[in-house]
């Protein structure tokens, strides 16, 4: 589909700024001729894909090419394509392929590798600083380091340093959060915890549901039920475990607050019968309990199995009660994607981009001239000069 | 010399900014040298499409919508012909983007 002109404009392009950019590459300690040769073959090999350069045409042919070893590059597969289309494809999962060695040290648990070492932090169970000290004494050959956290001034890690202390550093802070908890299940949980501050949260429900600690009061006047109930006792936890129930009995929840409400003090008005109306509609208390059960079955896919404080009927209440809020979220983020989607298609599949001269309008007649334009209509790539443009407003 | 990065958006241009966002990903390049080749990017284009185009387009259609900010005209046309050397496409909605050519030369 590509005119001749464009084709031939772009490849002049192509090679224009490859050369322009050899020294670059070359000189100043640059990533050298093959990563730039590996550039421009992927660049290309996009451009015949979007088919707007001639694929035969192609610069192996290359009139113009200084390039000592045009089509030669065989380190990478990437230049094949220059031979047929047929191949585009093999060099595209090629080039995919870069990423994964970049990864595949995680799952390593070899602790003697240098990127495993870093990569062996959150794997490693309930000490975290030793599979740092492995790897870094490893790593560095100098066996006896006194921290781990020494390692940022040695020279040769110096790439990774900053992030496996920052990984320690992250891991720190989770741990006291854990200690001061009750059990080291959470080591677990801390990963989740590190993926969504909301997950604290949920972690002080964990901790009075098994009398763990006097967590200070941080988010409101609320938690001050939580206290007098855990002052109670064992009706602590009743009263929590009675708030994720849709099948407790009422009376049960009014004979609770009648407890415990009588003990706190009241700080944001009276306190309203109302109030025990909207009790006694399920929905709306539910609705309490619901708020800090959300979080836990976004952010954690099984529960159930970490914090064993927690009840299973809330995971049940939880299906039941998402029903509600789900569809309407997650259709509604559909919809608004689609629709932009959509109008995103319309507006930039025919684009044209240029400069302007002069631009008049005369009542709800425009005039314009533009110069030196790409314009991409209907799947062909079209260059000008000069365009004038006749608009009616 | 002064350069647009209005290019980028063009066929051309994003398949330059997709190979280099690939290739920096990859940790082949450095984001340094990758913004170093698309303003050569910019600086090639605009050159040969000065140098190097002759050809002359005519453009009709009803405007949508118009829109002069930051010295870059915007229009959005409906029912849009395009006219150039023998041969002409129509496109029901086409936007034009256009920066001032005056900056250029500055």
């Amino acid at each position: 589909m590509a005119s001749s002109t464009t084709s031939a404009v772009y490849i002049h392009v192509i090679e224009d700024v490859i050369n322009k950019v050899r020294d670059e590459f070359i000189n100043n300690g640059g990533p050298g001729e093959t990563v730039l040769n590996e550039l421009q073959g992927i660049w290309e090999m996009k451009m015949m894909q979007a088919g707007v350069v001639c694929g035969p045409i192609e610069r192996s042919s290359g009139q113009k090419q200084p390039t000592p070893g045009g089509p030669i590059t065989p380190v990478h597969d990437l230049n094949v394509p220059y031979e047929g289309p047929e191949e585009y494809e093999t060099p595209t999962a090629d080039m995919l392929f870069p990423p994964t060695p970049l990864q595949t040290p995680v799952p390593t648990p070899l602790p003697g590798s240098a990127d495993g070492s870093m990569y062996n932090i959150p794997t490693g169970s309930s000490d975290y600083p030793t599979p740092v000290t492995d790897g870094g004494g490893n790593t560095d050959a100098k066996g006896a380091r006194p921290s781990p956290y020494m390692q940022s001034p040695s020279p040769w890690p110096n790439q990774r340093t900053p992030l496996s202390v920052d990984v320690n550093v992250a891991y720190v802070e989770g741990r006291d959060e854990v200690d001061r908890g009750p059990s080291h299940q959470p080591l677990t949980q801390d990963f989740f915890m590190m993926s969504s501050g909301k997950r604290k949260r949920e972690d002080f429900t964990t901790q009075y549901h098994n009398g763990g600690g006097y967590i200070p009061q941080q988010d409101g006047a609320g938690d001050a039920i939580y206290e007098v109930a855990k002052a109670e006792g064992s009706k602590g936890s009743d009263f929590l475990d009675r708030r994720d129930s849709t099948t407790t009995a009422k009376s049960e929840i009014l004979a609770h607050l009648a407890r415990s409400s009588s003990k706190i003090p009241q700080l944001d008005g009276p306190i309203p019968d109302p109030y025990d109306d909207m009790l006694s509609t399920p929905n709306i208390y539910n609705y309490q309990g619901v708020v800090n059960e959300d979080y836990n079955v976004v952010n954690t896919p099984a529960p159930n199995d970490l914090q064993a404080a927690t009840p299973a009927p809330v995971a049940q209440n939880d299906t039941g009660d998402d029903d509600d809020d789900e569809p309407l979220n997650e259709d509604d983020d559909d919809d608004e994607l689609d629709d932009v989607d959509q109008g995103e298609e319309l507006n930039t599949q025919h684009l044209v981009l240029a400069q302007f001269d002069k631009v008049t309008r005369t009542k709800s007649r425009w005039k314009c001239t533009l110069k030196d334009g790409i314009m991409h209509i209907n799947n062909k790539d079209i260059l000008f000069n000069k365009a004038t443009g006749e608009f009616d407003f | 010399m002064a350069t647009f990065e209005l290019y980028r958006r063009s066929t051309i241009g994003m398949c330059l900014t997709e190979t280099l966002d690939e290739m920096v990903s990859n940790g082949t390049l450095s984001p340094e040298l990758a913004i170093q080749v698309l303003v050569q990017f910019d600086k090639s284009m605009t050159e040969a499409l000065e140098s190097q185009v002759k050809s002359k387009v005519a453009i009709k259609g009803h405007l949508h919508t118009y829109r002069f900010c930051d010295n870059v005209w915007t229009f959005i046309l409906q029912d849009a012909v395009f006219k150039y050397e023998d041969a002409s496409e129509t496109v029901g909605r086409v936007k034009i983007v256009a920066c001032d050519s005056k900056l250029l030369s500055q």
